[in-house]
């Protein structure tokens, strides 16, 4: 008879803390109009808005912007996929209107064909923080500092080389026998 | 089906003016956010706009 040790004691689960993720709790919000009103709410905050409009300004369809938002909430526990997915016609409407408030053309719909990827650096030309419209400037090289002073980079026709003579000598190589007793 | 699949469906059909029907049963009062409601706050922004570009 072979026993199960290496299985869990019946009732662990019970005692395991199953609140690890956010998406293990209850979600806060489950009402349909709660949930709207919430997203609606995320959506006006200054920052969010802000991207949300950079996005679109990018080409990003409505749709994809309401499914980064809609997970996102998702992961916070705030609202459950389900509902996710029943709102997700509503946030889409309300980021088309403000959007044509603010004059930023948009699509609604996924383009499968030719879809154009947010990267990091597109998302912060659209934000400012670069500018888009000018490549990056060449760095300016400065000009070296003049030579000269006691630690400076000496000139090349202030270098003066020993003589053969002087070189042989320093060497030790010279024919005189040193009158030191040594040799 | 994906989850990008379902709520592009769902967006789909909210704006050919389908709700979940469901949904609206349970609240008593009537949902807020319909597709009218929507139509009525695009006019009202939208009109605002329009009147201070002209």
């Amino acid at each position: 008879m072979v026993l199960p040790i290496d299985g869990p004691i019946p009732g662990a689960n019970y005692t395991s803390d199953t609140r690890n993720y956010p998406w293990h709790r209850p979600p806060e919000y489950t009402d349909y109009d709660d949930a709207i009103e919430y997203l609606i709410g995320k959506i006006n905050e200054p920052e969010s808005q802000d991207l949300v409009m950079s996005l679109l300004a990018l080409k990003m369809d409505v749709t994809s912007v309401v499914t980064s938002l809609l997970l996102q909430s998702i992961s916070k526990g705030k609202i459950p996929i389900d509902l996710a997915i029943l709102i997700a016609g509503p946030v889409a409407r309300y980021i088309s209107i403000i959007a044509d408030e603010a004059g930023v053309k948009h699509k609604m719909t996924v383009q499968t064909a030719g879809k154009m990827r947010i990267t990091p650096t597109s998302l912060k030309m659209s934000l400012g923080i670069i500018d888009g419209g000018k490549a990056p400037a060449a760095p300016v090289k400065e000009p070296a500092p003049a030579a000269g002073g006691l630690m400076g980079k000496p000139k090349i026709e202030d270098i003066t080389t020993a003589s053969a003579e002087e070189q042989s000598a320093m060497l030790g190589s010279n024919d005189e026998e040193p009158d030191n007793g040594l040799a | 089906m994906k989850f990008e699949d379902a709520v592009l469906k769902s967006v789909k059909l909210f704006l050919d003016g389908k709700v979940p029907p469901k949904t609206a049963e349970l609240a008593e009062e009537g949902r807020i956010y319909t597709p009218e409601y929507f139509d009525a706050l695009e006019e009202r922004l939208l009109g605002e706009v329009k009147e201070e570009d002209e």
